[in-house]
């Protein structure tokens, strides 16, 4: 068999009805960061148009309705402080459940898209990788935030219709706005995992078995002023929700809620920093 | 009009094998070009290697001389199709595009214009989960088309269609090179492909084997002549001392069989000598069957 030489030859004359000669143009670092806003539309739209998203948007407040509604009618005393729940305490207890929530559905935002080859498309598209982690980690942290948001709204109609009394006010606002950070971190959070792990039955599993079996394992085996750096005992710190099995050394070596959140929001940055190193160096599948 | 694309010494290793062995290889702009080669010839990864999806060890791919990773509207330059399952099945055809639309800034008119040169406009709103294999080719197709790109680039484009979408889709890659673009395609329906390619890339083994009009590919299989006639003897002599490849000779049959020449250099022949010729005809050997001969031996899963 002949190897011909390696090249075409074209058609003498153009096609009359051929296209315009198009300039092609090379991107440059300011192209890639005018590109976030259209990166930002592609994601939002991408992300409002999923039955699975506005379910887990939906379910979110009825968590926080059914546990504060539940904790006012059925269980009443707290407890570990042996004092009745009120107000001002019960409508941020929902706001874990909606972490892990928000955690899982920034994992979704990734590995989904993995999963049903649509990455592929937006690599194509946005070759600029990071530009894509960039919308996908403002879109997760909006997303965590209006789940935030709705959490807490239902732990409070919850606690309200359950008649319980409304407590200490006073840190209401401090404890809405360290709920709302943790909310927004959590998917952050979730994306990275997401991101490296590029497979959600995977990442979830792993996220699932890690915050409630793993972590407290963990706690229960090392020091008080080590396990305080657990990502989700941060997390906790920063809700201020006692666990109940926390002991006057845990307690003691606790750590303060700025050092939490830059503790979680560690975790987050590096997931999210390891998770776009293997974007760029893995293949696109 | 000049290349458009331009593969250069493209290498890919998956541990210790080699996928795409220093791949090189131009494409014209204007034309329909197959991508041709058995199952595990290196097709795909080249075709992801041309859009930046796999990252090649060594050597590039070159749109217009701009390495792919850095055109600036790459959907504008090349829409591409290498997986038709690429879509979530929970969101409608619109809104699959909308967001397609979005990312590479193209205005929302040209989701509802592209379902509708694709066929999809009555479907538009329907989920994608609940469409067939060729329905998702001709959205994934709308997909590629959304930027009004100068290049396509479609891997097994005519998987899951019917013989009529088939036929449109043909058609379609026709009159988008008619007025100007340039459609480079993998398909493993040679005979489709021969009715519409101009040019060919043949692979095999990861290795380029050929790069050519289909027309050149077409004149490697040398087509055979058969002649009856009384003087089949006389008449191989004849040929014989013009050089021509006799393929058999049956003088009790009357029967003469030359390859790589055409009816009308034999009939010619025999006319100035007085040769009375029965019957004459001529077989060619089809694109299919020259691809084979071409890639036989790099075939990495042969039929028994």
């Amino acid at each position: 068999m002949t190897i011909t030489t390696p090249s075409i030859t074209p058609s003498a004359t153009p096609h009359p009805l051929a296209l315009p000669d198009r300039s092609v143009g090379e991107r440059a670092r300011r192209d890639d960061v005018a590109s976030i806003p259209t990166a930002l539309r592609s994601e939002w739209i991408k992300l409002t148009t999923l039955r699975s998203n506005v379910t887990i948007l939906a379910l979110t407040p009825i968590i926080g309705v059914l546990l504060s509604f539940i904790l006012a009618v059925f269980v009443e005393i707290d407890r570990d402080t042996n004092k009745p729940y009120n107000i001002a305490e019960t409508f941020v207890f929902s706001t874990w459940l909606t972490t892990v929530l928000a955690a899982i559905a920034g994992i979704l935002l990734f590995t989904s898209e993995v999963q049903h080859g649509t990455m592929a498309t937006v690599m194509t598209a946005q070759p600029a990788r990071w530009v894509t982690v960039a919308a996908k980690g403002v879109l997760a942290a909006c997303f965590g935030l209006a789940m935030g948001a709705l959490g807490m709204i239902g732990g409070l109609s919850g606690a309200v219709l359950g008649g319980l009394e409304s407590g200490d006010t006073s840190e209401m606002p401090a404890k809405v706005l360290w709920a709302l950070l943790v909310a927004a971190l959590a998917p952050i959070l979730g994306l990275g995992i997401g991101m490296i792990l590029r497979h959600s039955a995977a990442a979830v599993s792993i996220l699932l078995v890690w915050v409630f079996v793993l972590e407290n394992l963990i706690r229960a085996l090392i020091p008080a002023n080590v396990h305080r750096f657990l990502p989700f005992s941060a997390a906790n710190g920063l809700l201020g929700t006692a666990t109940g099995t926390d002991t006057p050394e845990m307690i003691a070596a606790e750590l303060s809620r700025v050092q939490d959140a830059f503790l979680f929001g560690g975790y987050a940055a590096a997931a999210l920093a390891v998770g776009t190193v293997l974007l760029y160096r893995r293949d696109m599948t | 009009m000049g290349t458009v694309i331009t593969v250069s010494s493209l290498t890919k290793h998956y541990g210790d094998r080699v996928a795409v062995d220093d791949m090189s290889f131009d494409v014209a702009a204007g034309r329909v070009t197959g991508f041709v080669g058995p199952n595990g010839a290196g097709k795909s990864t080249t075709m992801r290697m041309m859009v930046g999806l796999t990252r090649p060890d060594r050597g590039g791919v070159r749109y217009r001389g701009i390495d792919y990773t850095r055109l600036l509207r790459p959907a504008r330059v090349v829409g591409a199709v290498l997986d038709a399952r690429c879509m979530h099945p929970g969101r409608t055809a619109r809104m699959h595009l909308r967001a397609t639309a979005a990312l590479s800034a193209i205005p929302v008119r040209r989701v509802d214009e592209v379902l509708a040169e694709v066929g999809l406009g009555n479907a538009a709103d329907q989920r994608a989960g609940s469409f067939s294999l060729g329905m998702r080719q001709r959205l994934a197709l709308a997909g590629a088309l959304l930027g009004e790109p100068e290049v396509l680039l479609l891997d097994e484009p005519s998987n899951g269609l019917d013989p009529d979408g088939i036929r449109w889709l043909r058609n379609s890659l026709t009159a988008f090179a008619r007025a100007g673009g340039t459609v480079f395609v993998s398909s493993h329906l040679i005979g489709e492909l021969e009715m519409f390619a101009d040019d060919l890339v043949v692979v095999g083994g990861g290795r380029l084997l050929a790069a050519e009009p289909v027309a050149s590919t077409l004149a490697r299989g040398h087509s055979t002549v058969v002649v009856r006639t009384p003087q089949a003897a006389e008449l191989a002599e004849l040929l014989d001392r013009r050089d021509l490849e006799i393929d058999a000779v049956d003088v009790i049959d009357q029967r003469l069989s030359i390859r790589g020449t055409t009816t009308a250099t034999v009939s010619q022949i025999a006319f100035d000598h007085r040769i009375h010729v029965i019957e004459i005809s001529e077989t060619s050997r089809s694109l299919e069957e020259i691809l084979l001969d071409m890639t036989g031996a790099t075939a990495e899963y042969a039929s028994a």
